[in-house]
């Protein structure tokens, strides 16, 4: 009796496997991406598929993890990494073309309220007992975490703020912290920044390394004239135009 | 649509694969713990609840390692079939195998050792080879403790994402299983879909997990 029921079920399986065949995918590009572009490379790519025949597949992540996958041989046409740091080290371990890297883009930051009050979000606010919590994204692995800490550093109240502190795992962590009202104050990218009705205030460049933004094609790439194609659409005047309503600067 | 539709589809084919495969290696192991009680099995039988101790995540991350382009395993891998395993549906499958395998193991093995050890004798003096042992007498004596084990197993199989993400990676269409799918929306600020899909989520494996139980009944 259980033998007919495996049996069934092992229809089943060859059912299921032979109806789930993978799509034949010769115009399409897989693109790997930092969170933080999420808005804007989504309405890059859109405009870009509309003129092209050349369709896009986005697997949005941390940098860190993806920079991992790709080192292990992840089937990415493109990486569009959050800091050049990432792409150089994988250009460095032959996992990313070394010509192929370029700046597409400037991180900028702002701290964040989740309180209605049009307070100024400066640093003696951050260190008021009205605010219980602080969040950024983990300066050891994201490069918005560690703007974050530069900017509390060059202030000179990183120490002080310590017992406040609470880490995201990346920077759109550290937003949704804020915008549930978890945390009273985040420092996030102005990228993110562009739907939100939350008080905010840009954080002066000089107060941290700019975060310069690059991108790179993984070498295992089969199709590397059209991840060409759409890295040069990123570049391009249209593509800068987009990150810039977006947020970011233009290296 | 077919952005819930494609990782349903994925994540019910993986999980049942899994499963499958995590039950045929359950059902080896636990007889072999079960009927052959020494010191080496007992101890055996609490090293398979590792990946129930490490985090996903960490899991998935030596699967990596493990079965990554450039390890001698994915290296050999790759030179029979032509291509790398890791970031693959296939990968996926080893992920959840392994998620799912303790909680499918423990239930059965328990099952196993209530089997009275005269009855195999007997059995045995009758003639009875392994494979009708473990089909006529075994199996059926067993049924409620394989039933708790898939039911566990698929449960288990259907949720996993961390080690999924790991060693399959986040690629729409090819290995976004439902699980990541959500967390994927979730990261987006999609609320609205991730809703929808963990109700998807949460029904489809119900279903399955009936279809289980009627199948076994």
């Amino acid at each position: 009796m259980i033998m007919k029921h495996l049996l069934l079920l092992f229809f089943t399986i060859i059912l299921l496997i032979g109806c789930g065949n993978e799509q034949s995918d010769e115009q399409t590009i897989y693109v790997a991406s930092a969170s933080d572009l999420y808005h804007a490379l989504t309405e890059i790519g859109d405009e870009f598929s509309e003129n092209s025949d050349i369709n896009i597949e986005f697997t949005y992540g941390s940098t860190g993890l993806l920079t991992q996958q790709i080192q292990e041989g992840a089937p990415f046409d493109l990486f569009l990494a959050a800091h050049e740091s990432y792409i150089d080290r994988l250009i460095e371990r032959e996992a990313v073309f070394e010509d192929s890297k370029e700046y597409y883009a400037i991180g900028r930051i702002v701290t964040m309220s989740s309180s209605e009050e049009n307070v100024p979000l400066d640093k003696d606010y951050l260190l008021s007992p009205e605010v219980q919590h602080i969040t950024i994204a983990n300066p050891e692995h994201a490069p918005y975490g560690k703007a974050a800490k530069e900017t509390l550093e060059s202030w000179g109240i990183w120490e002080e703020i310590q017992p406040k502190l609470v880490l995201g795992e990346n920077i759109r962590q550290s937003y949704q912290y804020v915008e549930s009202g978890n945390a009273d104050v985040g420092i996030i990218a102005l990228a993110l920044m562009n739907r939100t009705e939350f008080h905010y205030e840009l954080i002066e460049e000089e107060a941290h390394e700019p975060i310069l933004q690059a991108l790179g094609i993984p070498v295992q790439t089969g199709k590397k004239d059209l991840a060409k194609s759409f890295m040069q659409f990123v570049l391009s005047e249209r593509g800068q135009e987009i990150l810039l309503e977006y947020g970011f600067d233009i290296p | 649509m077919d952005t819930i539709v494609t990782p349903l589809w994925l994540s019910l084919k993986v999980a049942t694969i899994a499963t499958i495969i995590a039950f045929v290696m359950g059902i080896l192991l636990s007889w072999w713990f079960a009927f052959n009680n020494n010191k080496l099995t007992s101890f055996l039988s609490i090293v398979v609840t590792v990946p129930l101790i490490i985090p996903p995540t960490v899991l998935g991350y030596y699967l990596l390692l493990l079965l990554g382009r450039s390890s001698t395993l994915g290296q050999m891998v790759e030179s029979i079939t032509g291509q790398p395993i890791v970031f693959t549906w296939k990968a996926a499958v080893i992920a959840a195998s392994i998620a799912a395998l303790p909680l499918l193991i423990r239930p059965i093995q328990a099952s196993f050792e209530t089997i009275n050890k005269e009855t195999i004798q007997a059995a045995e003096l009758d003639g009875a080879g392994k494979v009708q042992l473990l089909r006529h007498i075994i199996i059926p004596l067993a049924y409620k403790g394989i039933l708790a084990g898939l039911v566990l197993g698929f449960a288990r199989a259907m949720g996993e994402f961390g080690a999924t993400l790991m060693v399959a990676g986040n690629i729409p269409g090819r290995t976004q299983t439902l699980s990541i799918a959500i967390y994927d929306a979730v990261q987006a600020d999609r609320m609205m879909d991730a809703h929808v899909m963990v109700i998807i989520l949460s029904l489809v494996t119900i279903l399955f997990l009936y279809l289980i139980h009627r199948w076994f009944k």
